[in-house]
């Protein structure tokens, strides 16, 4: 005997379930498409070159950001590691860039693919140990990483199997896309492949996947007991990540042409950590916010000549404020803030402006 | 193949490596087990205690042993701090939320480094890395003495402190249960801070050795961490004598790599290759079934 | 019918189950005891999560502790824990969708029309595609007797489905768990406390103390029994 329902329509097979959307959700989906419209025809015309470039980067360390997000905010786990998968995606685009004729979006595919069987390798034994043992052990792949590319460099035109020759003696450059050759082209084009993995991204969370990542956070037992295969799950996010991690070392890989294992330095994928958390590991945002955290700010401290190096003190605050104010995991706390922020100075202003204010509850 | 000759001076520094690896490892072993806090800015204390007595000694005219007993209590300081300020609130979180938190103060401190000291090369001898003496015809300096014996002096003293005082049984206690122990009347705050303290001084003398050992260098100090990280690792986060052969076994490893040559500049991988294995073994052993509590 | 062979969980210096024999039929079986007595961790042997030192459970002719813990549900094994374990971001639908798309039994067939069944099924008014996180205690329970039952399962463990609900709340689960023999045909094992609910859903019931099985039988026999008062009376009062 069964539920209501068993009695089996075998007439209807069954169809693909596309996520629904509600009125809300259908609205923000538009002002989304808006604004993607914005960013690529109403930007670009607004900014100068050294932003077009920086904006570029902002889009695909967001990428990043997104792979890590997912990681942490879906399953919990934490990569130390992920600046280093970056510089391999790089690597292998590279590679690929050189070795073969592939068209650039099978040069992204491959990276991307290539980052995520290694990512998922490395990750595999750590995954049914314990969180704490993942990050160490992404800690050290990021380290090793770092000491292999440094003895090996980046492919750029040479023979064998590493690829690499003196930049004195011929070194090539790694070729962006035909159809996006000029800086804002390839903006546009970068733009337009971190839109296409957001929305591979966002449809995991929606579908099996994201339900499952949910049930493990709330609760590993009753995920097993309701039969999720826990650790399936787990490197799933783990693969999801690296993979989108690869495709973006691929896009940097053309960004910049001649690639240096200076550009991914270890403390990189910490200040990404902190980023990634800042702009909240819950929400798909988050990781735009984390993208122009790394990117953005910088470069305009840079263009103030105030030194960087204030930014990594504020991100390790940053750190130390979400998780000690975020109870139950962390999340929500980035809007939180803003709205809190946002609050303060109309608060502020008001106060400047001698009207009193009424103190809004919570 | 290089001969057996040209190993000989990379065991010595091989295994005053891998004591400072050990003297590090230990100590963040012990204030896991105590506080359930994996350290992660460890190398980042130190490191700055380091360029501290270096600012002492080359700018404001300090002489070598206050500016170095500066380092050391530097990192003693700056650690118990951190464990006094976000000990409390996080001690009932899960131990990767708690290490992550550490990452927090490893950046900070990484922005301050290079704000005050920049990527500059520096260096800071200690007296002892001048003079030494030869066994087999390979120099050994004291320093290297000094780390090795150091090392195995600390896994001592710390074996018979948690074995045989009364801070240090409470320490274990802790370790196994910390509700219970609270329950029991023990100081729990006080014992921790004790843990925090004495790992500080720990990262304190590490980063000094390291600084003549390697080089005096934010970033680099800060990221050898990983080495004794992999210790840990290896260790299980538990065993503080597999914690401290572990380390020596992969600060040894990592040295007598350098003369060959067709690897050597892979050499700096040997901690992720060994806690890799490590993992696989560990994994493998478990099998997929969860162990649980009793219900 | 279930059939619980000496099972021993030894675990530090504590056993909290010693050579528990039992056998548990059709319908809802009561398995009462004093706090500590083992009643969790026997649902955690059945769940997977905690190794037994000895003994078999046999369930329908199937050996269950040879399945690795997530094929259990596939199997046709549901549980409920004693904290709320319903999912707070998904919707109501989704939380019983997980459980659905995770174990199916029968997998032809409608799931729309399996996870609406189970949300009907237990008397759940609010809106299924409201979020977990906006409803009150009660209908959060509902919601896990509601994944609990959907998708044809063949045994539902129940771990103190109404814990911390008020009177008329748990009047509302126990009239939904008296349903499930009838509606959803599985067996189903009952851990609490409140021994009216016990005696309001439960036609046989088993007693644990410090692990071991103290007696078994007809509901009304066992907490009449005198052995059963005194493990209670040990620890606490008992309002039989």
């Amino acid at each position: 005997m069964s539920a209501a329902g068993a009695t089996t329509t075998r007439s209807a097979p069954r169809r693909l379930r596309l996520p629904r959307l509600d009125a809300g959700e259908r609205v923000r989906a538009v002002v989304i498409l808006a604004l993607l419209l914005f960013v690529l025809f109403g930007l670009p015309p607004l900014l100068s070159g050294y932003w077009i470039s920086t904006s570029t980067q902002v889009a695909y360390y967001s990428l990043v950001a997104l792979g890590l997000g997912i990681l942490m905010g879906r399953t919990g786990l934490v990569s130390l590691g992920q600046i280093a998968l970056l510089a391999l995606g790089a690597w292998v685009a590279a590679r690929l860039f050189f070795a073969t004729g592939l068209p650039f979006p099978l040069v992204l595919l491959g990276a991307g693919l290539i980052t995520m069987v290694l990512g998922v390798l490395i990750g595999l034994p750590a995954l049914r140990l314990s969180g704490l043992y993942l990050a160490l052990i992404t800690l050290m792949l990021a380290g090793a990483i770092t000491v292999a590319l440094t003895a090996t460099n980046f492919p750029n035109g040479g023979g064998g199997f590493l690829g690499h020759v003196e930049t004195d003696r011929g070194a090539a450059d790694v070729r962006r896309p035909l159809i996006a050759h000029g800086d804002t082209a390839f903006f546009r084009y970068t733009v337009v492949v971190v839109a296409v993995m957001f929305l591979i991204a966002l449809v995991h969370v929606r579908a099996k996947p994201g339900r499952a990542w949910a049930a493990i956070r709330q609760s590993e037992s009753a995920a097993l007991a309701a039969g999720v295969n826990v650790t399936l799950y787990k490197m799933w996010a783990f693969a999801l990540a690296s993979f989108l991690t690869g495709v973006a070392g691929g896009l940097l890989a053309a960004d910049s042409g001649q690639l240096f294992i200076t550009s991914f330095p270890t403390s990189d994928s910490i200040t990404l950590l902190a980023v990634v958390l800042m702009g909240g590991i819950y929400s798909l945002w988050g990781a735009v916010v984390a993208g122009i955290l790394m990117k953005l700010l910088p470069a305009m401290l840079n263009n103030w000549g105030v030194a960087a190096d204030w930014l990594t003190i504020v991100f390790g605050a940053g750190v130390l404020q979400v998780i000690l104010t975020a109870p139950r995991g962390i999340a929500y706390q980035f809007p939180r803030d803003m709205a809190r922020l946002g609050r303060l100075i109309y608060g502020l202003v008001g106060r400047a402006r001698g009207t009193p204010v009424r103190e809004r509850a919570g | 193949m290089p001969s057996w000759e040209d190993f000989k001076p990379f065991i010595v520094t091989g295994l005053a490596l891998g004591g400072v690896y050990a003297l590090s490892g230990v100590g963040m072993v012990v204030l896991y087990r105590a506080t359930g806090v994996l350290n992660l800015a460890f190398g980042a204390v130190g490191a700055m205690g380091a360029l501290l007595a270096w600012q002492l000694i080359n700018h404001n005219g300090w002489a070598e042993g206050p500016a170095f007993l500066f380092c050391i209590l530097f990192g003693g300081a700056v650690t118990l701090l951190y464990g006094a300020i976000f000990g409390p609130p996080l001690s009932s979180r899960d131990p990767l939320i708690k290490a992550v938190a550490t990452l927090g103060l490893a950046l900070i401190l990484l922005g301050v480094m290079d704000l005050i000291w920049s990527d500059k090369a520096r260096s800071m001898i200690l007296p002892t890395s001048n003079n030494g003496f030869e066994v087999s015809n390979v120099f050994v300096n004291w320093t290297e003495v000094i780390a090795m014996g150091f090392a195995i002096a600390v896994m001592t003293v710390t074996a018979l402190f948690l074995r045989f005082t009364k801070t240090g049984t409470a320490m274990r206690a802790l370790a196994n249960d910390r509700e219970i122990t609270a329950t029991l009347g023990v100081p729990v705050r006080r014992v921790e801070a004790a843990a925090w303290l004495g790992s500080g001084l720990l990262s304190g003398a590490a980063g000094l050795l390291l600084s003549n050992l390697v080089g005096l260098d934010a970033t680099t100090l800060t990221f050898l961490v990983i080495s004794s990280l992999a210790a840990t690792l290896i260790g299980r986060l538990r065993s503080i004598t597999v914690t401290f052969i572990a380390a020596i076994v992969i600060g040894l490893v990592n040295a007598l790599v350098t003369p060959i040559l067709s690897i050597s500049q892979y050499r700096d991988m040997t901690p992720f290759v060994l806690a890799t294995i490590a993992l696989l073994v560990l994994s493998g052993r478990r099998g997929s079934a969860l162990s649980g509590r009793a219900g | 019918m279930i059939e619980i062979k000496d099972l021993t969980v030894r675990f530090g210096g504590v056993t909290p189950l010693d050579k528990m024999t039992v056998n548990f039929a059709d319908g809802t079986n009561g398995l009462i005891g004093p706090n500590g007595a083992g009643k969790t961790t026997f649902f955690n042997v059945l769940s997977g999560f905690v190794r037994p030192a000895q003994g078999t459970v046999t369930a329908f002719g199937d050996n269950l502790l040879g399945m690795a813990h997530y094929r259990r549900s596939r199997w046709g094994l549901r549980r409920t824990f004693q904290t709320e374990q319903a999912i707070e971001e998904l919707t109501v639908y989704d939380n019983v969708l997980m459980v659905l798309e995770h174990s199916p039994k029968d997998s032809r067939g409608n799931r729309d029309e399996d996870v609406l069944g189970a949300i009907n099924f237990v008397g759940l008014s609010a809106n299924p595609h409201a979020r977990v996180g906006t409803l009150g205690a009660g209908d959060r329970r509902l919601v896990e007797i509601a994944r609990a039952v959907v998708g044809s399962p063949r045994v539902v463990l129940l771990d103190e489905p109404a814990a911390g609900l008020p009177d008329e709340e748990t009047e509302r689960m126990s009239s939904v768990i008296q349903k499930i023999p009838q509606e959803i045909g599985a067996l189903t094992i009952l851990v609490d406390h409140d021994m009216s609910l016990v005696s309001a859903c439960c036609a046989k019931t088993a007693v644990l103390d410090f692990g071991k099985l103290i007696a078994a039988g007809d509901t009304a026999d066992v907490l009449r029994n005198d052995q059963v008062k005194q493990a209670y009376l040990g620890a606490e009062e008992v309002a039989a």
